[in-house]
């Protein structure tokens, strides 16, 4: 009897393990991009290697973004960028940890796209802010592409604009989210 | 006298004028077209990095990176570098320049591929933590794939 017992606490410890790890879906290539529309020039930088875990049961989702992966075109906005605007030396990595609010909405067993609401705490240039975003998860041939478009305003992130342009640099800044996650094995 | 000034002020004001323009409109760097300052295989990364984190980071920080290893999976957007059944990863991100360098790769075939290295990512132990599973990440972007032997 107690051998019975033992055997299926076991297998129950087993089944669970492996359950937790199915309901997780991954990328490590995941891609952010930002843009803000200004007077004196638009900028725009793209990072193409997010990392990004999304639990479908629960629907908890995570992102981690390296601030120094941001691509730029020019040479000048990229040291802007890094130097003045993010201090990435001193804060190197932008996070997001939510959860899918209406998770339950989205059925992950059928191919469609899903409108979702996402809240959760970024952290961005070493502040903490909560944010809520709409999104889209689009389930097709068991694979989840997750993908959100939202707006942050840098001051909210201790993010200063020198003096100079300031009239010039906008403080509303688009994000835009866009990731195939696959089954985490 | 007078004019000479005059010229003078004035040829230093388009010369301060075209290095102010030059330096605005200068395109960011394609590292993957410079020499590399490290060259190493995904493994021995990984070992640096396993070894003394801190240190690591600090000796590959935005340097040119050249490094080789087995592609696990890759788009038009980034290259994937790790060994099967573990979860650690070498993520390149392809600059915009360097899309079509993808053309000779093959999953499971070895290759190598150089960019500017811009961070890693260690597991935590904290089981809240949804990344903890992911392994040691580590992130070069602005890459391409070097195909020149």
């Amino acid at each position: 009897m107690v051998k019975k017992t033992l055997i299926a606490f076991v297998g129950f410890v087993l089944f669970a393990g492996t359950a937790k790890a199915q309901d997780r879906y991954f990328t490590k290539t995941g891609k952010i991009d930002f843009f803000s529309e200004a007077k004196l020039e638009d900028i725009e930088a793209k990072n193409k290697t997010v990392t990004a875990v999304l639990d479908k049961k629960s629907g908890a989702i995570q992102f981690e973004v390296q601030m120094k992966g941001f691509e730029f075109e020019k040479k000048l906005m990229q040291e802007h960028f890094n130097d003045n605007y993010v201090e990435s030396n001193k804060f190197p990595k932008a996070t997001f940890k939510g959860t899918v609010l209406n998770n339950t909405a989205v059925n992950y067993t059928k191919d469609g796209t899903y409108n979702v609401k996402v809240k959760g705490k970024l952290m961005l240039h070493g502040v903490t802010k909560e944010v809520e975003a709409p999104g889209t998860i689009k389930i097709s041939g068991g694979k989840i592409d997750a993908a959100s478009t939202f707006t942050i305003q840098l001051s909210d992130y201790n993010i200063s604009i020198p003096a100079v342009v300031k009239d010039k640099i906008s403080n509303t800044i688009k994000i835009m989210v866009d990731t195939r996650l696959e089954p985490l094995k | 006298m007078k004019r000479k000034i005059i010229l003078g002020v004035l040829l230093l004001i388009v010369v301060a004028a075209s290095i102010a323009a030059w330096k605005y409109f200068e395109k960011s760097t394609n590292y993957a077209e410079k020499e590399p300052e490290m060259t190493i295989s995904v493994k021995e990364l990984f070992t640096a990095f396993e070894q003394d984190t801190a240190t690591a980071n600090k000796r590959f920080i935005d340097k040119i990176v050249r490094v080789s290893g087995t592609v696990r999976s890759f788009d038009s957007s980034a290259v994937v570098l790790g060994e099967e059944g573990d979860a650690s990863s070498v993520v390149v991100g392809l600059d915009e320049r360097n899309k079509q360098s993808i053309s000779s790769l093959k999953e499971g075939a070895a290759a190598t591929l150089q960019g500017k290295f811009s961070g890693y990512s260690k597991a935590s132990a904290d089981p809240e933590d949804l990344l903890s599973s992911l392994g040691t990440t580590i992130n070069i972007d602005y890459g391409g794939v070097i195909t020149k032997k």
